[in-house]
């Protein structure tokens, strides 16, 4: 009896070393994760945005290579070979694609630059202005006489 | 601010303005509608789903054709599959070839659809799309697409093959074709 026990143990064993192995104890990425990277295909969202077939294809995709340890770089890999680069949300930062990551740096730092610029200019433009006089216009010689005697009238 | 400086503020908004309206018309020009019945059908070459070499369709051009654009994920297909599988043995010897073209799909699961439904007929893979949205306008599989001996579409039905609307058009242009 102990023995056919024994047996059953030891093939329960096993069978259930390969199922073991296959197993992954601790995942490298998580769904989350790559559904905030990944594009559905037919609806243009990234896949937490859509509830489409298409998109739940592709979750379940990524949640058999999730349990057999992939990372999320391999998983992308895998699924940019099958459905081009389009499915993932961010481009490829490299070759041309890496215009889609510093054009919008260079247009931030040109903007900011022409900004600076113009402030530059317009701070210098203020610096060179002469600062109005607080007696107003100088008069000439005979109108100052004239007022003199005019006010001296007014005593 | 200088002359000068002042022009060239001015010449780069206006090549900023001038490089969007650019971007604007090559995207209005760039949409691509299904093409029309009567006019010719669109050419491709993509790969066979089997992975085991390519077809374009300028090379089957003398044999009537009916593309169907479908996915594994998608409902109607699966519906449909039976009515195509039984009309490709009806017809393929009659000088019309099918032609399934998979979009948006996992290419494990779509060969599964194939082995489930028994499909004989060539399967193409349009993993990305570029031939399917691309040059066929398609929005929601399945669509299908029947072209006559010349490259002239004869009919394009927008939704499963089975559905009432589309059935009697579908063998209407497979006679025609034929």
């Amino acid at each position: 009896m102990i023995a056919r026990l024994l047996a059953v143990i030891a093939a329960a064993l096993v069978l259930a070393a390969p199922a073991a192995a296959a197993a992954c104890t601790q995942p490298r990425t998580s769904l989350s994760f790559l559904e905030g990277q990944v594009m559905c295909p037919t609806c243009h969202t990234t896949l937490d945005m859509s509830n489409s077939p298409a998109a739940r294809q592709i979750e379940g995709f990524i949640r058999v290579k999730i349990a057999k340890c992939w990372t999320a770089q391999r998983i992308e890999t895998a699924l940019v070979k099958n459905y081009g680069k389009a499915i993932l949300a961010a481009p490829p930062d490299s070759g041309f694609d890496i215009l889609a990551w510093w054009l919008p740096i260079a247009g931030v730092l040109g903007g900011a630059f022409i900004l600076a610029f113009g402030v530059w200019r317009w701070s210098r433009g203020r610096e060179g202005d002469e600062p109005p006089d607080a007696a107003g216009p100088r008069l000439d010689d005979e109108t100052e006489r004239r007022l003199d005697e005019l006010l001296a009238g007014l005593d | 601010m200088s002359a000068r400086l002042k022009l060239g503020a001015q010449l780069l908004a206006l090549a900023c303005v001038a490089g969007l309206l650019a971007l604007l018309v090559w995207k209005l020009t760039h949409q691509h509608d299904a093409p029309k019945v009567g006019s010719q059908a669109p050419s491709f070459t993509l790969n066979r789903l089997e992975g085991t070499g390519k077809i374009s369709l300028a090379s089957l051009r003398g044999d009537g054709i009916v593309l169907n654009f479908w996915a594994s994920w998608c409902g109607p297909c699966k519906g449909e599959a039976a009515v195509l599988q039984r009309e490709w043995t009806q017809y393929h010897d009659r000088g019309v070839i099918f032609i399934g073209v998979d979009y948006h799909d996992l290419s494990s699961d779509a060969q599964r659809f194939v082995a489930a439904h028994r499909l004989t007929f060539p399967m193409l893979e349009d993993g990305s799309g570029s031939v399917t949205t691309g040059r066929y306008g398609v929005s929601k599989v399945p669509e299908t697409y029947v072209i006559d001996r010349n490259g002239t579409i004869v009919a394009h039905l927008a939704g499963p093959i089975t559905a009432p609307a589309f059935a009697a058009q579908f063998r209407a242009a497979l006679k025609k074709v034929a």
